[in-house]
């Protein structure tokens, strides 16, 4: 049994005004094994965060069943742990108190919260910031709270939702590397979320590569390229093969989720060989 | 987050929910409806006492009586006029000190001690002065509506002027724009949002003016009236010239938000 | 720098007005009865405070001001967070509210003496019902509008419907419900002090209205910088109960 089933889960939204139904997701089917890195790639809209939100059950399936260790999830809660893209820290508390909500919110008491947040806050290299508020932080900063948040209500999956994707390129792949360095420590269960196709596969011991809407799984790709895995590691041929096909299977859905309307007197733009 | 039948339980409270504006509009007005109807319903019953408390249809029949004489209209008249020409000249005098203090830091910093001392002391106080010095009358009542309503005009304007954005100026002038340019096309109308909404919160405050004017040094007005009838205890005749007021409040600040909206289509 | 230009400027000003105002009100270039001047005004208020005159009549203000604002705060905030969250409530009643809101509250005085008397109870309904719209109205926007970010927080790790609103709604929608007390405290004063002076039997606006009608410009003016004073001392310990809330901007995250 897979930790984390995801069985035949649909997502379909009304729209009221025009009286019909979006289909979000199609059919979704994916296990991920305890301690396995997954990542998911696709093109915008593709419905990635809603399946994330299923898995969180912030949202529920229209059809299909999402399971952890056999039980389907109901409610949110701290065995799923969620960081967000805008990195949601609550702007009125310190980064020690916004580190120590999950626990705040299951009535630990204050002693323990405080050790065991501060033992995330060191892990993600926070440790002089504890009582900083996040407007005093910088995007990569904040990001670590946020991930420090998550680790410490001890999530048995961690659901990432392009943590990334507010920080600049450089930053970006900096943090992925001391995410890395985070997971290899106790082996979560991870699913993440990119746009960055290099992101996907340095970091993933599979990629997921999903349909434009309505979402659907195209194929999965066993990424087997040696851990620990250094920043350089993207520039190695073995590196590129992956690259590669996963953008050749995107490209596609990329140019179709663009509405690009040809002008009438130029040619069709050129595939790339 | 988007809503549909696979939502979780949110507290479905805090999600609003889509309405068309016409339900929006239809809904409120059940709720006055509602209000009026069990105000009336209470007052038929005796569990208040309509001579007292008055009722829905006792302040209509008074509604009929005043504006049968001729009362009302008459009243009604005196307040709409004190409250125009009030406006009117605190708007004048005010865009005018407001657009010289922002041009000007010398006049901002001279200005700016009494302009802080009328905006933050309640300006109710210093009405009984200016009774003393313009009697009773049109005239004070005008005053006391002038004075209430140019500092938030001024203070509004002159954030305005404060808060064109200056990469706005660089732009016209770098398109190769004059100082007239850069007035008419980046600074009037990016100072526009902050001084309409002095004169929302202007509207406001004038008609307190009014009403304190005409209850306190006026021989005639809604706000006078209100007084009269007041003194001998006819709460249903209070109320219309009190309703008119609510009225005319909800109105004005109804069409300063419209029109704030209709010249600002450009914001977000 | 600018700071202190501005603060020289600025005082050069005030000295410039009261100078001038000692020397018409003084020489009687105008009306002295009128106008009064600085000295005149400062001894004026020694001979108020000595009497006892001004204290007592300001203990009474005080004590109407505070029987009725506090509860306004109280009910108010948990009226405006009722409205932000029960939406059947929020949508019959807001029309209703928002036009109460927009109306000129001292227009009502009349009918509220007629009610409750001429006495303090009068004084402190005003005082209520001047300052509950605001901080209600305030409160609901406050509520409604916390931002989604941080209520998709909580909810992630498990938040029950309590918790929601503890964790994330009041604390998110402070500075809203802050602006609103600000703004009734404003009303407050304003209902306050013309229904003191409509009819009282006492009180800072009985005081105006008893020198009103004596013509003594000197009384006037002491007790229009008290008034003054008064708000000025209670927006100062608004903000300073602001600070100690911890400051945070909504619009950084």
């Amino acid at each position: 049994m897979a930790h984390l089933e995801i069985d035949g889960v649909s997502l379909a939204y009304p729209n009221v005004r025009e009286r019909s139904t979006f289909l979000a997701l199609d059919g979704i089917d994916l296990g991920v094994e305890r301690g396995e890195f997954v990542t998911i790639v696709g093109p915008s809209g593709c419905g990635k965060s809603s399946l994330l939100m299923l898995i969180a059950a912030l949202l529920h399936p229209t059809g299909g069943s999402v399971r952890l260790n056999g039980k389907p999830v109901t409610a949110p809660g701290p065995d799923r742990a969620l960081v967000f893209q805008d990195f949601a820290l609550l702007p009125w508390r310190t980064v020690l108190k916004n580190v120590e909500l999950g626990l705040e919110l299951r009535h630990v008491p204050a002693a323990e919260r405080a050790a065991i947040a501060r033992k995330y806050i060191a892990m993600v290299g926070l440790r002089e910031f504890e009582r900083s508020f996040p407007h005093q932080l910088s995007g990569g900063m904040r990001q670590r709270v946020g991930i420090a948040r998550a680790l410490s209500v001890g999530p048995e999956v961690l659901l990432m939702d392009e943590p990334f994707g507010a920080l600049d390129a450089q930053i970006r792949q900096v943090m992925a590397v001391e995410l890395l360095k985070i997971w290899e420590r106790d082996r979560k269960t991870i699913v993440f979320i990119t746009h960055d196709i290099d992101e996907a596969v340095f970091l993933a011991d599979r990629v997921i590569v999903m349909s434009a809407s309505p979402g659907r799984i195209i194929e999965t790709i066993r990424v087997e390229l040696p851990r620990p895995r250094p920043l350089t590691l993207r520039s190695h041929p073995d590196f590129v093969v992956y690259r590669e096909r996963i953008w050749s299977l995107l490209e596609e859905q990329v140019r179709s989720s663009l509405h690009w309307q040809a002008a009438d007197d130029t040619p069709p733009l050129a595939q790339v060989p | 987050m988007a809503v549909g039948s696979g939502i979780a339980p949110l507290p479905a409270l805090v999600l609003p929910k889509v309405r068309s504006k016409n339900e929006a509009v239809a809904l409120g007005i059940l709720g006055i409806v509602l209000f009026l109807g069990l105000w009336e319903g209470a007052a038929q019953i005796g569990w208040i006492n309509p001579v007292v408390l008055s009722s829905p249809s006792r302040i209509a029949v008074a509604f009929a009586g005043q504006w049968e004489s001729g009362q009302f209209l008459a009243d009604l008249g005196v307040s709409l006029s004190e409250l125009a020409i009030g406006f009117a000249l605190s708007l004048a005098v005010g865009v005018a000190i407001g657009i010289a203090m922002g041009l000007s830091r010398t006049t901002e910093y001279a200005l700016d001690p009494f302009v802080w001392f009328l905006y933050s002391t309640p300006l109710v106080a210093l009405y009984p002065l200016i009774v003393v010095w313009l009697g009773f009358g049109f005239a004070t009542v005008l005053a006391i509506t002038f004075m209430l309503t140019v500092i938030p005009i001024v203070v509004n304007t002159l954030a305005g002027v404060r808060s064109v954005d200056p990469s706005l100026v660089r732009a016209v002038r770098v398109f190769g724009g004059s100082g007239y340019d850069v007035v008419m096309k980046a600074v009037l109308p990016a100072s526009l949002p902050l001084v309409l909404a002095g004169v929302r919160i202007g509207l406001g405050r004038a008609l307190i003016g009014v009403v304190l004017g005409e209850m306190f040094s006026s021989n005639a007005g809604l706000g006078f009236r209100m007084t009269v009838y007041a003194a001998h205890l006819k709460t249903a005749d209070v109320f219309v010239p009190l309703a008119a007021f609510v009225i005319i409040g909800v109105i004005t600040t109804q069409l300063a938000i419209l029109l704030e909206s209709r010249l600002q289509s450009w914001r977000t | 720098m600018t700071l202190s230009r501005r603060l020289v400027v600025g005082t050069v000003s005030v000295l410039a007005f009261l100078v001038l105002w000692q020397f018409v009100g003084q020489r009687e270039i105008v009306r002295s009865d009128l106008i009064s001047y600085p000295t005149e005004v400062f001894a004026t208020f020694v001979h108020l405070t000595s009497t006892g005159e001004l204290g007592s009549n300001a203990a009474v203000t005080l004590q109407e001001f505070i029987e009725g604002f506090v509860p306004s705060i109280v009910v108010g905030v948990v009226c405006g967070v009722l409205l932000a969250l029960v939406r059947p409530l929020r949508e019959l009643l807001d029309p209703l509210l928002t036009a109460i809101y927009t109306a000129p509250v001292i227009a009502f005085i009349p009918i509220l003496v007629v009610w409750f008397g001429v006495g303090t109870y009068s004084k402190v309904v005003i005082v209520f019902i001047s300052a509950i719209f605001p901080i209600m109205i305030n409160t609901r926007v406050g509520v409604s509008e916390v931002a989604e970010p941080w209520l998709r927080a909580v909810r992630s790790f498990g938040a029950d419907q309590l918790q929601i609103v503890t964790k994330a709604i009041l604390p998110g929608s402070m500075p809203a419900i802050m602006a609103g007390i600000r703004l009734g405290l404003g009303r407050a004063i304003v209902g306050l002090i013309a229904g003191e002076m409509y009819v009282s039997i006492a009180g800072i606006g009985r005081m105006i209205q008893t020198y009103s009608s004596a013509a003594r410009s000197a009384e006037i003016i002491v007790l229009v910088v008290v008034i003054a004073v008064f708000g000025y001392v209670c927006v100062a310990l608004l903000r300073s109960a602001e600070n100690r809330m911890g400051t945070w901007r909504s619009d950084l995250e």
